[in-house]
């Protein structure tokens, strides 16, 4: 099947030009134990600042605490962090690399605080290279870039005896220009991702059915890289270099987009140090959020990290993951829906039409292949092979794979269902255009989709959903098949943007959304009636509890927000006070009990003194004072003060001028004996 | 120095059988990025339900989020965690070797989730071996030792989609009796350790002097390997049944961990695990806590990790960390005292007694050096060599170095000012004998010391200064310099309790308290009047804002708490 596949993919390529899912944190065995390589969350969107630019933004590092002194957390050392884009599939492999490599230095290794008196410890700097061969030959496009420091807090960045800088500078700082015209940022941000850890990966407790939900990367950080991009840079090489899309879906202006970490094959340990050698192996990637979270199972996870999306050409033994992925088991009645009752609003067709059974392990369109029904559509055998209807039992060949595999067309069936009437497979309303078939997983966008913008009142983290909801149910687009922008067109699936709540998408696509979106409607759908059924109701209304992130997004580039920090309320939970351990402090040995004044404060100056010093003592309730002057050996040469005293500020002065030099003490006590305070006085010559 | 320290050091055991302070949560650069073999904390403590009975624990894999699915932490492949005993300073190396390693396996590869229908993934199965001669042969004591899963929530543990369990029975489950008598528990807990991470690591922020305090520990979870150990077990070798005293000195044992990997690791082909091969390299140590922290300075983190204790008798880089602490810099104010207010009430003796400065780069009690007030004392070149009093400009290393690198012997000047008359050379109150000068950093404790009930009024997190305090001022205690059991007497750095607030016990040290305790005052005394100063009520009452864990400790075996539940965090 390998060759044939890759054979289809660019007969298909040739032929024209789908929609579907994917985060990932800690997401598989190898790669969670490796947390300096571990790609975390890949976003491609148009920029909503300056629209002729694409932002790409690859985080690393997951989890990392703001408080995770004294070392915090930094881009390693012997890693190449890479972003990758696509943007022919008519050649294999990638158009433009960028290419992160990082050194760490120590400016004070004399201290264990990483930042001391305008020093920063394991300091972290970036060369960044491009290739435009496919990683043939590489061009430095920056050397010496800086990272900004870890958010330690306000003593470490803003005081004096730190860095006495605002931390909004050092991040403001971060964004530098390369000598081929993109801007960069490198540093720590807030993680952009919004997830329920906790509830998701307890057997699919999303939203939570017993108590709240609750933002699982809240108050962590994460290390990004940051690119924004002309986009006449990206386009497809033949595309004039200061192009006008044909149209919103044109497709000389799609791209693929994914990330990857490599090590070295050889680590080899020596006493407190170590050293890297040998080939450059990938350790982790990411293209799509979710896949290797969500879909692809434990005995694949370190595979799925280590091929890239070109390798998935040729691999066979990752394609069931989507056709019948095990997300959708738990969506499905007749297999372990019961067992996930936070899923119980996501029910897939299972008699779409009273035909199409969507179910695991059924054959979904299977039945259309090679009728007449299906003739010059994207399920043609003569269109685009066998890709899409492989062959029975792989009912989400048609809506999930291609998605995480080659993009969605713009081609029957793939376009909306308003004006096609009732038949799925009849010429609908155009909502996306991200096809690019030329391999494996990827984030594909399409350029020429313009930026929603984010105050927007129609913007939506529900992305490419709500664009199609809005094409089917909105009078201002659902009345004609034009193509038409749609806001949030430039929403995930098509690109990811900071906002889109992937985790949402993803489940509703796994329901079987993009299939409804198209004319396959849900099982309740009666023939003439309204489409929009409770279960489509029920899909689009499922909510995981968390929608968005915890720090609100800056309006221009990186876009990410200033990381967390340490000293802040993500430093740790609140203190559970202990009680002071009870010290019975009556006294040393044999000796007199001693009691402390809290209601007296007493000081001199000058101290040292020459001659003369003046005492300053204030009393917060009036008593019995008495204040004397002892020598070293306890002998008392001077009484100053011994009677009743009002509340109020007072000064006395003491005249040593007699007195050998040397350390006096000036003892106040009450009534009682008690001492107040002891001042320690010095006499110089 | 170095073949002449370690003769010192043998000298000092052959007379005589000191103290002082130190967590260690990604402290050094190297170990940060390998979590799985990130040695955190380790305890050493007289089992209070069962003083037969020595309970040792080290924790790995600092910082493990409760709710970091799909796949939760766990202990590696390809690693050895080790615990070693010494208990006779006579024989270099360990006299008790504890080694555990682990395998993963999948139950159910086709899914995502971590635990599913019974069955679970990345479980992990463990081998102990112990070794009885430093190393040399191995025994298997515990065979498919078990590993409770992570405590996910409660459609993975307790539901029937999930485990049909509860996580106390898994616990439980995973409790293992060895065939040598110890009890063994290997598994995720609550990390027990507290500490104002966000604060003290702002330059040393600690208390916070805006805002509230913050365990910036609370509500995570480590890897702990806890064993029971039947104290006969450890005891040296021609020790005494029972021991002579509640301060003899053949119950000293001294504790610290390990983790270890082979020197090179190639990555495998796709899909295919990686290979390791050659010798073992050691990656994590610890002993007492926060040494690698916050006495070590970055430039030598990763170099501390990689050595013994046993190597520390001939190195000689570390040692002034110990003699002059960065830390002591920031309570001193004509160093950069006024540059860390949280650490006001923390003041050095820079004036001890009219005559001693204990700032760094200061003499100490190196003027006292060969005179006939410290013959026959510690501080004698006769008794202990030059390893107290090495020379001039080292003035912490009667206090700070010892207790990192040999314990505290029960000899003058190392005994409660109680009983002194004020000179503190004289013969004092015994309150302490954790010495055993067989290297450098580890948990020493006095096995014959009794437990503290953890329900006595008595306790105290402050440890052995809590002891010194009840010894110096506690009318129960003070009116005889008899050596009798203190409560706390068998608290941090007399080995270390779960309770035991070290950060602020370290600090307090920092600042002089042990010097106190043994009569060297605050420079606020005045002869005559009592020692018990506004400087050392102010070093007695600091405060870190955070005194203790975030869950209470089982009274019970194995201790330390439940794990947090992936689904009960987060709730700030």
């Amino acid at each position: 099947m390998k060759n044939f596949k890759q054979y289809m993919l660019t007969y298909l390529l040739l032929v024209t030009g789908i929609a579907a899912f994917a985060s990932s944190h800690r997401e598989a065995p190898l790669i969670a134990d490796d947390p300096l390589a571990d790609n975390v969350d890949l976003y491609a969107f148009r920029s909503p600042h300056t629209p002729n630019s694409i932002i790409i933004i690859a985080t690393f590092n997951p989890l990392q605490l703001p408080h995770g002194g004294p070392n915090y957390y930094q881009f390693g050392e012997d890693i190449r962090y890479e972003i990758h884009i696509d943007n022919n599939a008519a050649k294999p492999g990638d158009e433009i690399i960028y290419r992160w490599t990082f050194k760490t230095k120590n400016e004070d290794p004399s201290t264990f605080f990483n930042i001391r008196l305008g020093k920063r410890n394991l300091r972290n700097t970036y060369t960044l290279e491009k290739s435009t061969n496919g990683g043939q030959s590489f061009v430095k496009i920056m050397i010496n870039g800086d990272v900004p420091p870890p958010y330690i807090g306000e003593r470490s960045i803003e005081s004096p005896v730190g860095l006495g800088t605002p931390y909004e500078k050092f991040f403001n700082r971060a964004v530098r220009r390369t000598n081929t015209g993109e801007n960069v940022f490198v540093g720590p941000v807030d993680d952009p991702f919004f997830v329920d850890l906790g509830g998701i990966f307890d057997l699919g407790d999303a939203p939570r059915q017993n108590g709240d939900p609750r933002d699982g990367l809240a108050c962590m950080n994460v290390s990004a890289v940051a690119l924004e991009i002309p986009i006449f840079k990206l386009t497809k090489p033949g595309t004039p270099s200061n192009p006008n899309p044909n149209n919103i879906l044109d497709d000389r202006f799609i791209i693929g987009v994914w990330a990857s970490a490599s090590r070295r094959q050889i680590r080899t340990l020596s006493a407190g140090d170590e050293s890297h050698s040998g080939d450059w192996v990938q350790v982790s990637r990411l293209g799509m959020p979710l896949t290797n979270e969500a879909v692809i199972p434990i005995g694949f996870k370190d595979y799925w990290n280590a091929i890239t999306p070109y390798d998935e050409l040729t691999d066979t033994t990752l394609d069931p993951f989507f056709y019948n992925p095990e997300l959708a088991l738990y969506m499905d009645d007749s297999q372990f829906g019961g067992a996930v009752p936070a899923f119980a609003p996501l029910r897939i067709q299972r008699n779409s039409l009273g035909m199409f059974d969507f179910g695991n392990g059924q054959d979904g369109l299977f039945a259309l292949k090679g009728s007449a029904a299906v003739a010059g559509t994207a399920l043609d055998d003569a269109v685009f092979g066998t890709l899409l209807l492989p062959g029975p039992g792989m009912p989400r060949s048609v809506d999930l794979w291609p998605i995480f595999h080659t993009g969605v067309p713009n081609v029957r069936p793939y376009q909306l269902a308003t004006g096609k009437n009732g038949d799925p497979l009849a010429a609908g309303k155009p909502f996306v255009n991200n096809f690019l078939p030329n391999g494996g997983d990827m984030l594909r966008l399409n350029m020429a989709v313009p930026a929603t913008p984010r105050n927007d009142p129609k913007f939506s983290s529900l992305g490419l959903i709500q664009a199609a909801v809005l094409g089917l149910t909105d009078p201002a687009y659902n009345t004609s098949t034009a193509v038409q922008f749609i806001p949030n067109m430039d929403g995930f699936p098509n690109g990811r943007r900071l906002e889109d709540d992937v985790t949402r998408i993803e489940l509703q696509a796994v329901a079987g959304v993009a299939l409804a979106a198209i004319g396959l409607w849900y099982d309740d759908y009666v023939a003439g009636q309204s489409p929009v059924t409770q279960d489509l109701l029920d899909v689009l209304s499922y909510t995981t509890g968390v929608e968005q992130n915890d720090a609100a997004f800056s309006t221009k580039f990186p876009f990410l927000a200033m990381p967390w920090p340490g000293d802040g309320e993500c430093g740790g939970v609140i203190a559970q006070n202990a009680q002071s351990p009870h010290t019975n402090l009556q006294g040393v040995g044999i000796a007199a009990p001693v009691a402390l004044g809290q209601n007296f404060m007493m000081g001199n100056a000058p101290n040292p003194f020459k001659n003369q010093t003046t005492l300053y003592y204030e009393m917060s309730e009036p008593g019995k004072l008495n204040i004397s002057v002892f020598d070293m050996s306890g002998r008392m040469v001077s009484n100053l003060m011994d009677g009743e005293v009002e509340k109020g500020q007072y000064s006395v002065e003491f005249n040593g001028s007699d007195l050998v030099p040397g350390v006096y003490f000036a003892k106040a006590t009450n009534g009682k004996g008690q001492v107040l305070e002891v001042l320690k006085m010095i006499r110089t010559e | 120095m170095n073949s002449f320290f370690s003769k010192i050091m043998m000298t000092a055991l052959c007379l005589w059988a000191l103290e002082a302070s130190a967590s260690s949560h990604r402290e050094a650069p190297l170990i940060a990025n390998d979590p799985l073999a990130d040695n955190t904390d380790v305890y050493a403590f007289v089992s209070p339900d069962d003083p037969s009975m020595v309970t040792i624990i080290a924790n790995f894999i600092p910082t493990e989020l409760p709710h970091g699915g799909p796949n939760y932490n766990t202990f590696g492949e390809n690693i050895r965690y080790e615990i070693h005993i010494d208990n006779n300073a006579a024989v270099p190396g360990d006299e008790v070797t504890y080694r555990f390693t682990f395998t993963r396996m999948n139950e159910d590869p086709s899914t995502f989730f971590n635990i599913r229908l019974g069955l679970r993934n990345i479980r992990a199965m463990y081998t102990c071996e112990r070794s009885m001669d430093g190393g040399n042969t191995w025994t298997t004591i515990v065979s498919n030792g078990e590993v409770p899963p992570p405590n996910i929530g409660p459609r993975s543990i307790e539901s029937a989609v999930g485990l049909g369990t509860t996580y106390e029975d898994l616990i439980a489950d995973a409790i293992m009796s060895a065939s040598t008598g110890e009890t063994i528990y290997a598994g995720p807990a609550d990390d027990p350790f507290f500490v104002d991470l966000g604060g003290v690591f702002d330059l040393g922020n600690l208390p916070r002097q805006n805002g509230q305090p913050r365990d910036g520990l609370g509500e995570y979870n480590v890897h702990s390997i806890v064993i029971k150990v039947p104290i006969n077990t450890l005891l040296k070798v021609g020790a005494p049944v029972n021991p002579t005293s509640i301060l003899d000195s053949d119950y000293v044992i001294g504790v610290w961990a390990s983790a270890s990997r082979q020197a090179i690791r190639t990555l495998g082909a796709p899909g295919q695990p990686s290979s390791n091969s050659g010798g073992w390299i050691q990656v994590s140590r610890l002993g007492m806590p926060l040494t690698n922290e916050v006495v070590i300075p970055i430039g030598w983190k990763d170099y501390w990790n990689s050595l013994t204790p046993y190597d520390e008798l001939a190195d000689t880089n570390l040692d002034k960390f110990f003699y002059n602490p960065e830390l002591a810099l920031y309570m001193d104010d004509d160093q950069f005292g006024g540059a860390v207010p949280a650490f006001a009430p923390l003041r050095i003796q820079r004036n001890s007694l009219g005559m001693f400065d204990f700032g760094n780069g200061q003499d100490g009690l190196y003027a006292l050096k060969g005179s006939a007030a410290v013959a026959g004392t510690a501080l004698d070149d006769a008794v202990f060599g030059t390893l107290l009093l090495p020379g001039p400009g080292m003035p912490r290393s009667v206090d700070l170095w010892p207790a990192f690198h040999t314990g505290v012997p029960n000899v003058i000047p190392y005994q409660l000012a109680t009983g002194k008359n004020g000179n503190p050379l004289a013969a004092g109150k015994p309150f302490v004998n954790n010495f055993l000068p067989n290297g450098g950093d580890m948990l020493r404790l006095n096995m014959a010391v009794p437990p503290t009930p953890r329900n006595d009024p008595s306790f105290s997190t402050l440890g052995l200064v809590q002891a010194a305090v009840l010894g110096l001022t506690d009318p129960a205690y003070n009116g005889n310099a008899d050596l009798e059991f203190i409560p706390n007497m068998d608290g941090f750095p007399n080995g270390r309790r779960l309770e035991d607030d070290v950060t602020r016990i370290e600090l307090q040290a920092v600042s002089g308290i042990v010097l106190a305790a043994i009569g060297l005052w605050y420079d606020d005394y005045v002869p005559g009047q009592s020692p018990v100063t506004q400087d050392l009520l102010d070093v007695l009452t600091y405060e870190t804002g955070v005194g203790k864990n975030d869950k209470d400790f089982k009274t019970d075996f194995p201790y330390v708490a439940t794990p947090w539940r992936g689904t009960e965090t987060d709730e700030n």
